[in-house]
């Protein structure tokens, strides 16, 4: 604790804020431009300025952090002066075409420049002939730009593409692509949010509306796991098609906040339909008639309720596979750890100094935990392990340590892992026992992984104080999932490991903890919920009936963090919706919502109203998301069991794994998001399977033709192949490693 | 005249007023019928056609004959918009930045821009509707480019109510612009009257 005063005023600052930090959470203002909390300072607007009694000079409150006793002068007549000059320079040059920029009414230099009264330019220099760079989704205006750094620093220590750099040359200065004429990252389109002028913009978004036209719904992301929060943008299209709502972008709160690219690009999966009668009836049949309901994690937890009270009352099964998988996962984590819930969440991962990831591609499957790894290596030099059958090159900025293992010998691995963090640890007999009798010869020869690999964790590890364990989604379908599981817990009982396990789907948690779940098998008369069936309803594939996508329905998630988060209607969808079916099958609720108060409170949920939940960060990032979950506890029953052999997969080995940006069924039928649905795999793969780039295949037991593309990054003999191009958006019912055979076609 | 008189309302001698001489209402039967007859026979209907007759032979007629003749309208009159070029280029002076719509006050203005080729904000769409327009020229007034103006044309009459406001009825048309017709927006900012000025006038 540091008591200094700013403006005579006496404020305390934490150990490690900022004398700005401290200002803006006492109430002061200090203007900036090249701000933003969640980076490392950029200090390039020197609009932050301060004065103090101990130096001469001006001070940049944005990266000096206050002393004890320190008197800060925050808005003197100096200070007025400097940064009014600021603003001046700035505006010089700076093109006078708030008419139609993107940015205006929302714009940084804007206001600053009407705040500081700044109504003609002073200085002149000659006007430069520069061209506008088109990136893609991306667009680039050097002569809007104002260099403040932000969209570099977002870059780098947040995304981790490491992208974009900033090219000096004084008045030249400009933000280029770096090591690159194009520009090559996974079109986050972080640094669009950051831009504080219309610099950098969104190429489809660009002077289609404007700021102050678009009606703001906060949502949450209906992609993958991480819940992050968002924000649709909507307006009426034009008269020649409707004038119909639509939704034009998806901003985010960047302060605080990350959104990867199929969130902030991926936004027009909205599907509609008409109230049709007869429909709906046949629906009604369906569900009155079914013996099972199959259905994905795409789904809100009041939907999720829904089936689960029409399970209770018609007496049919539930079939999810994925979300079973992480019920049982959890389940057998439970037994051991005697919780509901793992401790890690995604801000635990950013404020991490040591990460072991295990059992998942998580850049692609959850780009939010991509984002907290690279905070946490670029912020705390976190030490990154990262332990995969396949190296990451998105990941390869970050990573301290690869160690690949085989496929299928998840089990193998996490039981040596175990060994090597528990050493030293008080343990009772049983786990002694049990670590001592790992057959280490067999585990590491089957796997793959040498003892001195583990050994070198462990050196690397040792003086982290806060480790987390990230558990990917492979093994949530690997055979041993169970078992897995409680080693995990293990880890997480008896070192200070926090544990984080990522789903693939939007509501993978939520689904397990609402739904009663049934094994899948092969039965008549199943009614799918975008999801395999007889009579199938829902807003991707095929559908007897039409239902609303998620951006078409209010309701809640469960995140990753354990976290319930509500999201809303961006545009409005006209047919019948799940709801409407339960009411004309007996269930009493006007509208889905008022399933959100009934949601199950032994699961660890609260009985709050939707109307009452949250959906916004504060001023200083305080997060007013809906609710955390209770953490319940849980008897501790379970047993270790024994490492069973490790299975082997040789000859042609896929991963399914979906591309950049690419989720489910809802990303693939965007418009921006690049789809690419070809298998990729290595030169060495090629020769194994005997097939060249460019080669058209099909896969044994798979529908469709897909090509075969060689991708120099990829190492090994295990090749990538997306699964969201497929019917429901192929979520990973199976074990993700699988032995297939290929077809050339033509052949 | 003094005021006075008229102050006090009694009907006196001092007074202004006095009680005009209206002559009794006839109350018989026989008395109304004396009545018509007088009146219709008098011949004073012809007092009337006379004067009709006498200005029609002068062929110094002041009426307006409207649909043949029309009233100068002043300049600041707000008649139906119109949307007009740049003298230079024939180029739309419409840049799309929605400041019109925006400060509609009847929420009557809506347009559609997107990028075009050039990378310059292009409007697809421009559309008034007049059936809630309430003509109060807070579109003119604010827009940077003078683009939008009130036009002269105060005839409505159509049997649509949507006539008259898509973007192509509002634009000038390039012939009517290489030919001159385009009239300039006398109000703020407009061009000065002067043969040698043909550019494009701008509010700033």
């Amino acid at each position: 604790m540091i008591n200094f005063t700013i403006n005579n005023q006496p404020v305390t600052a934490l150990k490690g804020e900022t004398i700005l930090q401290v200002a803006r959470k006492s109430g002061f203002y200090i203007p900036t431009m090249c701000y933003i909390e969640k980076t490392t300072p950029c200090a390039s607007c020197r609009l932050c300025v301060v004065e103090t009694d101990k130096t001469d000079g001006l001070i940049l409150s944005c990266q000096t952090p206050p002393t004890q006793g320190l008197a800060v002068t925050i808005d003197s007549e100096r200070l007025q002066t400097e940064r009014t000059n600021i603003m001046r320079m700035y505006d010089v040059n700076h093109p006078l075409e708030c008419g139609v920029c993107d940015k205006s009414g929302a714009c940084d230099l804007q206001n600053k420049t009407l705040e500081f009264g700044i109504s003609s330019q002073h200085f002149s220099a000659k006007e430069q002939n520069r061209k506008i760079e088109h990136w893609g989704l991306i667009n680039y205006d050097p002569s809007l730009c104002i260099l403040c750094e932000k969209c570099v620093h977002v870059c780098n220590e947040i995304i981790g593409d490491d992208a974009i750099t900033l090219q000096f040359g004084g008045y030249k200065s400009a933000v280029i692509p770096k090591n690159s004429d194009v520009l090559d990252c996974t079109f986050c389109g972080e640094c669009i949010a950051v831009c504080p002028v219309g610099a950098l913009v969104s190429s489809k978004f660009q002077y289609s509306a404007n700021a102050w036209e678009l009606t703001q719904i906060p949502a949450t992301c209906a992609h993958c796991s991480a819940g992050c929060s968002l924000t649709y943008e909507v307006r009426h299209t034009s008269n020649s098609l409707g004038a119909k709502p639509k939704i034009y972008r998806v901003t985010n709160n960047f302060e605080v906040a990350t959104l990867c690219g199929a969130g902030r690009f991926g936004f027009d999966f909205d599907i509609q339909a008409a109230k049709d009668e007869t429909l709906f009836e046949k629906a009604v049949l369906a569900f009155q008639n079914a013996t099972a309901i199959r259905f994905s994690s795409l789904i809100t937890n009041e939907e999720a309720l829904i089936l689960q009270r029409l399970k209770e009352k018609l007496g049919v099964k539930l079939f999810n596979e994925e979300a079973r998988a992480y019920q049982s996962f959890m389940q057998a984590y439970s037994s051991i750890s005697g919780k509901s819930a793992f401790s890690g969440s995604l801000d635990a991962i950013a404020q991490s100094d040591a990460i072991i990831v295990m059992g998942g591609r998580v850049s692609t499957d959850n780009p939010a935990v991509r984002y907290a790894m690279t905070t946490a290596a670029r912020h705390n030099g976190a030490k990154i392990v990262y332990m995969h059958p396949l190296e990451d090159a998105l990941l390869q900025n970050v990573v301290t340590q690869n160690i690949r293992y085989e496929a299928g010998s998840e089990e193998g691995v996490i039981a040596m892992l175990a060994q090597t963090l528990l050493e030293g640890c008080d343990v009772d007999d049983a786990i002694k026992a049990f670590l001592e009798s790992l057959d280490e010869g067999y585990l590491c020869a089957e796997s793959n992984v040498g003892d001195e690999e583990f050994a070198q964790i462990s050196k690397s590890l040792r003086r982290a104080k806060r480790k987390t364990l990230i558990i990917g989604s492979d093994v949530l379908s690997h055979n041993r999932a169970v078992n897995i599981a409680r080693l995990c817990a293990l880890i997480e009982t008896h070192t200070d490991f926090s544990l984080i396990v990522i789903p693939q789907t939007v509501n993978t948690v939520g689904v397990s903890l609402i739904c009663d779940l049934d094994k899948d098998e092969k039965i008549a008369n199943v009614v799918g919920y975008n999801a395999q069936g007889d009579f199938v309803i829902g807003s991707m594939g095929e559908c007897a009936m039409t239902m609303p996508s998620l951006n078409s329905q209010e309701g809640t998630f469960v995140s990753i963090n354990y976290q319930l988060l509500a999201t809303n209607v961006a545009v409005a969808f006209e047919g019948h919706c799940l709801n409407d079916i339960a009411q004309a099958l007996g269930l009493k609720a006007l509208n889905t919502i008022d399933y959100t108060a009934q949601l199950p409170v032994e699961k660890g949920f609260k009985a709050v109203e939707f109307d009452m939940l949250g959906n916004f960060y504060g001023a200083l990032g305080e997060d007013y998301r809906g609710y955390q979950l209770e953490t319940m506890d849980s008897e501790l029953e379970g047993a270790l069991e024994e490492i069973d052999d490790l299975p082997e997969f040789n000859g042609t080995v896929i991963y399914q794994c979906n591309p950049v940006n690419q989720f489910n069924a809802y990303t693939a039928r965007t418009s921006q998001l690049e789809a690419d649905t070809s298998l990729r795999g290595s030169v060495q793969f090629a020769t194994a399977a005997r097939i060249s780039d460019g080669e058209s295949i099909s896969i044994e037991g798979r529908e469709g033709v897909r090509v075969f593309i060689v991708d120099e990054t990829l190492k090994g003999t295990i090749a990538l192949l997306p699964t969201y191009d497929t019917a429901f958006g192929g979520a990973h019912e199976g074990y993700r490693f699988e032995k297939i055979k290929l077809q050339r076609m033509g052949s | 005249m003094h005021s006075e008189p008229l102050n006090d309302r009694n009907v006196s001698e001092h007074s202004a007023y006095y009680y005009v001489d209206i002559e009794e209402y006839p109350t018989t039967g026989w008395d109304k019928f004396k009545q018509v007859v007088k009146r219709t026979f008098r011949g004073e209907l012809f007092v009337g056609l006379w004067v009709v007759m006498r200005e029609m032979i002068k062929f110094d007629i002041h009426t307006v004959k409207y649909p043949l003749e029309k009233l100068p309208i002043g300049p600041r009159y707000r008649a139906v918009h119109k949307l007009l070029r740049l003298w230079e280029s024939g180029y739309e002076r419409c840049i799309g930045c929605g400041l019109c719509e925006k400060i509609c006050i009847s929420d009557c203005i809506r347009m559609d821009t997107k990028i075009d080729e050039n990378s310059r904000k292009e409007v697809t769409e421009y559309s008034i509707n007049l059936g809630r327009c309430i003509f109060c020229g807070y579109c003119a007034e604010v827009c940077p480019e003078l683009a939008i103006v009130h036009g002269q044309r105060y005839e409505n009459g159509s049997e649509q109510r949507a006539h008259f406001v898509i973007k192509d009825d509002m634009l000038t048309p390039l012939d009517f612009l290489t030919s001159g017709q385009q009239a300039e927006y006398p109000g703020f900012g407009a061009i000065t009257p002067n043969e040698s000025v043909t550019k494009t006038p701008l509010a700033y």
